[in-house]
């Protein structure tokens, strides 16, 4: 009878426990598809930005890594505030630079979704304006290495120009002059509506497509290990030889 | 090993350790799902980074934690014919359970950012930023709620002499034997 009434007790719990996970992602689905349709319907999102293929992209304006005949490309869409895009270049992305970017099969595009913070939007002016000079990547890893607490200044103003003066052969006049001007606001702002057309809200994620027409998109979300990647990338290499 | 006396009586039942089992494994697949050390899609994979080792501790405790209070909350009422009175609710199991899923709303930030702007935002870094923190608290809640019920077995177990039908002399020997 204990046993019984125990037992059912611990089904409840369990069965009410599986209806509040499903409800609260069914309310999530449902929140970034309204969300989806909200920014599908917004007339300043360009539709000539679809699909993404990889000479669209970099013709945008956007930081790559690898080689621009790399049959696939991986849109990664991050925030420089964000401890999970951290955790990607910190752990994921080398093995999938050695593996596959190094290796001339794919090429690595780096979009701009700064909502993590007040200060993440400086981060991404800063960063755009570094790939001004071709220094956006060692201007992404130094920030990513240096990290701290959302909006606890470490990204502020002076910081940022700090760690622009770090890099080795960045020019500072023409840093300091593109960064205070705010000259890729619009650029990131349409960076954020292209993410948001994707159901992206959160950071990181991910879009893996094939390079020459973008077709074939496979979407991967959150700062997943590398055997994730792998399994796509594999994945969409074994059908571009069929 | 020095457990609570009630943890022993509790979890001697095969029946309670299962149930502690049942309620602690879908907490921890939440936390770690929400942490990102879970993933269900494109595969199948659990891991865990070096900066995640101090959260995946903590939550592992505090889904641990949770599935034992539920099991010895089971235990009680089943057995003491304890009644949950307000009280009991607030400071017992589910204001644990309550402090724990809040431990992992930092994981859902973007959507207090969505939906309530600056204000969603500050709250968001806040729950980032605190995340150890907040974490600790929640274990410390729910060890406290561990205590609430283990007193709650231990003083149901004491007997309570029905002494109106004893004689004076009775009762002075009884007294006299304590």
């Amino acid at each position: 009878m204990t046993v019984s009434l125990v037992s059912s007790i611990a089904i409840l719990t369990v069965l009410a426990f599986g209806t509040l996970s499903f409800s609260f992602h069914f309310i999530w689905s449902f929140f970034e598809h309204s969300m989806l349709l909200l920014a599908q319907t917004d007339d300043s999102l360009d539709p000539s930005t679809f699909p993404f293929s990889l000479s669209t992209l970099i013709k945008q304006g956007s930081p790559y890594l690898g080689n621009l005949s790399a049959p696939i490309t991986i849109i990664d869409f991050s925030d420089f505030q964000c401890h999970l895009c951290a955790r990607f270049v910190k752990n994921t992305e080398p093995l999938i630079n050695e593996t596959y970017i190094q290796t001339g099969q794919a090429a690595l595009v780096f979009k701009h979704l700064p909502n993590r913070g007040f200060d993440s939007m400086g981060a991404h002016l800063a960063a755009q304006c570094t790939n001004d000079q071709g220094k956006f990547w060692q201007f992404y890893n130094l920030l990513y290495e240096n990290q701290q607490g959302i909006d606890t200044g470490w990204v502020n103003e002076e910081n940022l120009k700090k760690f622009a003066s770090q890099i080795p052969g960045l020019e500072m006049g023409q840093f300091n002059s593109c960064f205070n001007s705010q000259k890729y606001r619009e650029f990131i702002d349409n960076d954020v509506k292209l993410a948001n057309s994707q159901g992206f809200f959160d950071t990181p994620n991910f879009i893996v497509v094939n390079s020459v027409d973008g077709s074939d998109p496979e979407i991967i979300r959150g700062a997943q290990p590398f055997p994730a990647f792998q399994s796509v990338i594999e994945k969409k290499l074994g059908e571009l030889k069929k | 090993m020095l457990l609570p006396l009630s943890v022993k009586v509790v979890f001697s039942i095969l029946t309670y350790i299962l149930v502690a089992t049942a309620v602690a494994i879908p907490f921890w697949i939440l936390f770690n799902f929400f942490d990102q050390l879970i993933f269900f899609e494109p595969i199948w994979i659990f891991y865990l980074p070096e900066d995640a080792i101090t959260g995946f501790i903590l939550t592992t405790l505090i889904s641990i934690l949770i599935g034992m209070l539920v099991s010895m909350n089971i235990y009680a009422v089943r057995h003491f014919n304890l009644k949950i009175s307000r009280r009991s609710l607030f400071s017992g199991s589910s204001m644990g359970i309550i402090s724990s899923v809040c431990s992992s709303c930092s994981s859902v930030g973007f959507l207090l950012i969505s939906t309530f702007g600056g204000i969603g935002i500050i709250a968001s870094n806040l729950l980032t930023n605190y995340q150890t923190l907040l974490r600790i608290i929640s274990i410390a809640i729910l060890i406290f709620a561990l205590y609430y019920i283990n007193k709650r077995i231990i003083h149901s177990c004491v007997l309570v002499y029905k002494d109106h039908n004893m004689t004076t002399d009775q009762k002075n020997q009884r007294n006299s034997d304590f």
